[in-house]
């Protein structure tokens, strides 16, 4: 046993190594905790402020406690927009997956040129959301654009792409799915290029088919990063604002007007922000209950 | 195999194989083409340059201040671009504005649907962004109840301003201009809406006789009434009379949501909403008559009322006449198919009178014929609540549009600075070749456009800028006759949340337009959406404003 004077040396110095080492942790915790607070907790206790007041042309102008959630909920353009973002949600997130998912399965085998086709695939990806929209103006121009041209000219009818509600969703759906498939084939891709050969050598040997490798081999394998696509892409779906913003105006009517769609209007057009936070928090909710119960399926995935 | 022609020239044999020949021929005949074009674009340019220097030199220049030398400013206007609607004249004006003050400013081009939230935040924060804004009119009603712009009336005997033509500008407009007693607005640009024919297909023989045997009438040039109009559109609507191989449209308008498609609705909807009070004056304001928005008694919309359900309702049916494609156009697609030659009839703002004249994107130059806005035989009177007859028709005139026009923010920092500039662009010589130009977007609103014995401007003013004489006279005359003419006119909305209470009418409009409710639920709607609003920015308020604006006095 040390003596005791060398006992308390080596106490001294632990308890100095600890409390340095407490500091550098404070010194490296801290930046975090600033940016979520200025950036994250501040900006979102200031919304939840702000959407239980009245407010005009940017200045609060009194407490109307949840006043603004009720004329909000009492609205149908509300509900309209909630049912288009939850049908730009669904269609989006599907077609992209799929479509992501297919590309992915193509390219994940050598073949001639393979890193330039892979280049232009992400393209989309790395354009912004509004020049997509008016890119699309001019592919769906009803008057002449190239897919009413093409169409006319193998004997079909002209589509009202922009002018009939229905048609209005689908352009929209069509840019917003073109934007983020390269997305969800770029992730989708790295996780097949992670699935072992040895796998799919073992099964060949089992004679399995292609079908039979895909279910029971590669979707299992790369499940976890079609749940992290599915959820990013499904976050990011809730939030679809710029396509219909310079597409269609949100038209016709309110055919592809969006719940973003409403916060924008009603807090920079109608400056109103008190009606746009409550939209924004009730989208929120709804974002976070959806991220919820997808968190759940992938963590169980990961516990397994 | 290659085809050969043998040529000798002087005795040095030249071969040239048939395509090579072909390629220089095509290449030549692409020269002379592009040539023409550049030629006639250059001698447009000169022609412009050359009358811009005259109108600059006959201006008045009033006596710039020397201590205005360096500084500098800020216009925001709509986002057109150097040679665009309404942002172009400013691009063209600033080195005049330079070499005569020592002073410039910067343009901030802003889209027509961003407009309200980037202009009314600057106003609202008092950041002072923007010293000049050339916005919409129907911001007005939000400008004065918020104390955002001043009043410039203190600028007129300034011996520092150029001197500006107020008298001869168009009644409806002198209107919009003011707000209770004073000016606020510097006068520019003069926005109402005309119906746009094609004067060549309508006089034609075989389609007048063709007309009277479907529809029993002789076809009418111009057509005068709503019904006219629809049996005109719908005539010719579907029928391949261009020759081109397909088929043409009836009539063309800008209808998608979020543009400016509303301004159709409420230029039409005038005729049979304003209701002429009865007695000596017909513009007396009443709770029944000449109101087009409001009762001015309870600020309850009158926008679902049966004046205003038929309006839609022959919208509509116009409509059908046309594209179904404008329910997503903006100005330029609707103006396009009737400049190129595809559609019999425009139904839009004065600025294709003069766009139709440039021949680099106009195949109906010296084919055009304009009519003032139809009028209608029946009006519903509030009152009575029913259809009253109108022999002459009841026509009203509409300052439909924007108007463009320069007010001063209060949070200037040099607002004399600025007052000088926006007077400078209003002389009659300078606005006048405003309205001249035409991708200035400017339209015709004041006496020294039109042509003797009302105006003071001639023909030749126009047809030395390349338009056709025939064409400009036809134009200016259905303006002269819209806004001199016309005993009524439709008061324009200018009270807090103005861009609300259209916002909502534009949408509803363009649902029922795209048949997904019915012309009655989408101004039920509007009415809903727009007590709402009232209730919102205080209905007490807004009823105090709103008679103000349009003149009521309550009984």
């Amino acid at each position: 046993m040390p003596p005791p004077e060398l006992q308390c040396e080596v106490m001294s110095k632990l308890s100095k190594t600890r409390s340095s080492q407490e500091h550098s942790r404070f010194f490296f915790i801290g930046p975090a905790v600033l940016w979520l607070l200025v950036f994250t907790i501040f900006p979102l206790l200031y919304s939840l402020y702000l959407s239980l007041h009245s407010s005009r042309f940017l200045r609060v102008t009194g407490f109307v406690g949840l006043k603004n959630y009720h004329l909000v909920l009492t609205d149908y353009r509300f509900w309209q927009g909630f049912r288009v973002t939850l049908l730009f949600v669904l269609a989006g997130v599907a077609l992209t997956v799929i479509l992501g998912l297919l590309l992915a399965l193509l390219f994940n085998h050598p073949m001639r040129g393979i890193k330039v086709f892979r280049t232009l695939a992400t393209v989309p990806l790395f354009t912004a959301p509004v020049a997509i929209g008016y890119l699309c103006m001019i592919i769906f121009y009803e008057e002449g654009g190239p897919i009413n041209n093409f169409l006319l000219a193998i004997g079909l009818d002209k589509v009202n792409w922009l002018s009939e509600p229905v048609w209005a969703k689908v352009a929209v759906v069509f840019a917003d799915t073109w934007q983020w498939t390269p997305f969800a084939f770029l992730v989708l891709l790295a996780a097949l290029q992670a699935v072992p050969n040895e796998l799919y050598e073992a099964a060949a040997l089992d004679a399995t088919s292609s079908w039979q490798e895909f279910v029971y081999i590669t979707l299992p394998m790369i499940r976890p990063a079609l749940t992290t696509v599915i959820l990013l892409r499904t976050v990011e779906a809730f939030k679809i604002f710029d396509i219909p913003f310079s597409l269609t105006n949100g038209g016709p009517g309110l055919a592809t007007r969006t719940l973003t769609f409403n916060v924008y209007t009603a807090g920079l057009r109608d400056q109103n922000l008190g009606e746009a936070t409550a939209i924004a928090f009730i989208l929120l909710v709804v974002m976070l209950a959806v991220t919820f119960v997808f968190f759940r399926g992938y963590r169980s995935q990961y516990d397994e | 195999m290659e085809h050969i022609a043998n040529y000798d020239e002087g005795g040095i044999k030249v071969r040239f194989s048939k395509t090579t020949s072909v390629c220089v021929f095509l290449s030549l005949v692409l020269i002379l083409v592009l040539g023409t074009f550049v030629v006639s674009a250059e001698d447009i340019a000169v022609i412009e340059q050359k009358l811009a220097d005259e109108a600059f030199e006959a201006a008045d220049k009033g006596n710039p201040d020397p201590a205005w030398a360096g500084k500098r400013f800020t216009v925001a206007t709509l986002a057109s671009g150097p040679r665009g609607s309404i942002s172009g004249p400013y691009y063209y004006w600033r080195p005049y504005f330079e070499k005569l003050t020592g002073a410039t400013y910067d343009i901030v081009e802003i889209p027509f649907g961003d407009l309200q939230a980037k202009i009314f935040t600057d106003l609202a924060t008092g950041q002072g962004v923007y010293d000049a804004i050339v916005g919409p009119l129907f911001f007005m009603g939000d400008y004065i109840s918020n104390d955002w712009i001043i009043p410039i009336d203190k600028y007129f005997d300034d011996p520092r301003m150029p001197k500006w033509d107020r008298d001869s500008i168009a009644p409806p407009i002198h209107k919009l201009l003011h707000f209770g007693d004073h000016w606020y607005a510097f006068n520019n640009d003069h926005d109402g809406m005309v119906i746009y024919y094609r004067r060549d297909l309508l006089t034609d023989p075989t389609w007048q006789s063709a007309f009277k045997e479907e529809h029993g009438y002789d076809l009418p040039v111009p057509p005068r009434t709503w019904q006219q109009v629809l049996d005109v559109a719908n005539f010719f609507n579907g029928k391949d009379w261009n020759g081109d191989g397909k088929t043409d449209y009836g009539i063309s308008m800008h209808l998608k949501v979020g543009e400016q498609g509303f301004f159709n609705y409420i230029a039409l909807a005038g005729a049979f909403v304003v209701n002429p009070a009865s007695g000596d004056d017909p513009t007396t304001v009443t709770r029944y008559n000449n109101v087009f928005w409001f009762d001015p008694e309870t600020m309850d919309p009158l926008i679902n009322t049966p004046g205003h359900v038929r309006a839609l309702e022959i919208l509509k049916q116009l409509v059908d006449a046309g594209p179904r494609a404008m329910l997503g156009w903006g100005l330029a697609e609707a103006w396009d198919v009737f400049l190129r030659g595809d559609c019999a009839m425009v139904f839009t703002f004065g600025d294709v009178g003069t766009l139709s004249q440039d021949t680099r994107s106009s195949s109906i130059r010296g084919k055009q014929g304009v009519v003032a806005i139809p009028g209608s035989s029946e009006v519903y009177d509030l009152e009575a609540k029913q259809w009253s007859k109108m022999e002459p028709p009841n026509k009203v005139a509409n300052e439909s549009g924007a108007s463009w026009s320069p007010v001063i923010s209060k949070f200037s920092k040099n607002p004399d600075l600025v007052a000088y500039f926006c007077s400078l662009l209003a002389t009659p010589g300078i606005n006048h070749w405003n309205v001249l130009v035409g991708w200035t977007g400017v339209d015709p609103g004041t006496r020294y456009d039109f042509l003797p014995p009302f105006g003071k401007a001639s023909v030749e003013d126009y047809v030395q800028t390349g338009y056709d004489a025939e064409d400009m006279t036809e134009f200016l005359s259905a303006y002269y006759e819209l806004w001199f003419e016309y005993p009524l006119n439709i008061p324009y909305l200018r009270i807090p949340g103005t861009a609300d209470y259209i916002e909502s009418l534009d949408i509803h409009i363009s649902e029922a337009l795209s048949d997904q409710v019915s012309v009655e639920e989408a101004l039920n709607r509007t009415a809903r959406d727009w007590d709402r609003i009232t209730d919102r920015l205080g209905r007490k308020e807004q009823l105090k404003l709103y008679q103000e604006a349009i003149g009521y006095t309550a009984n």
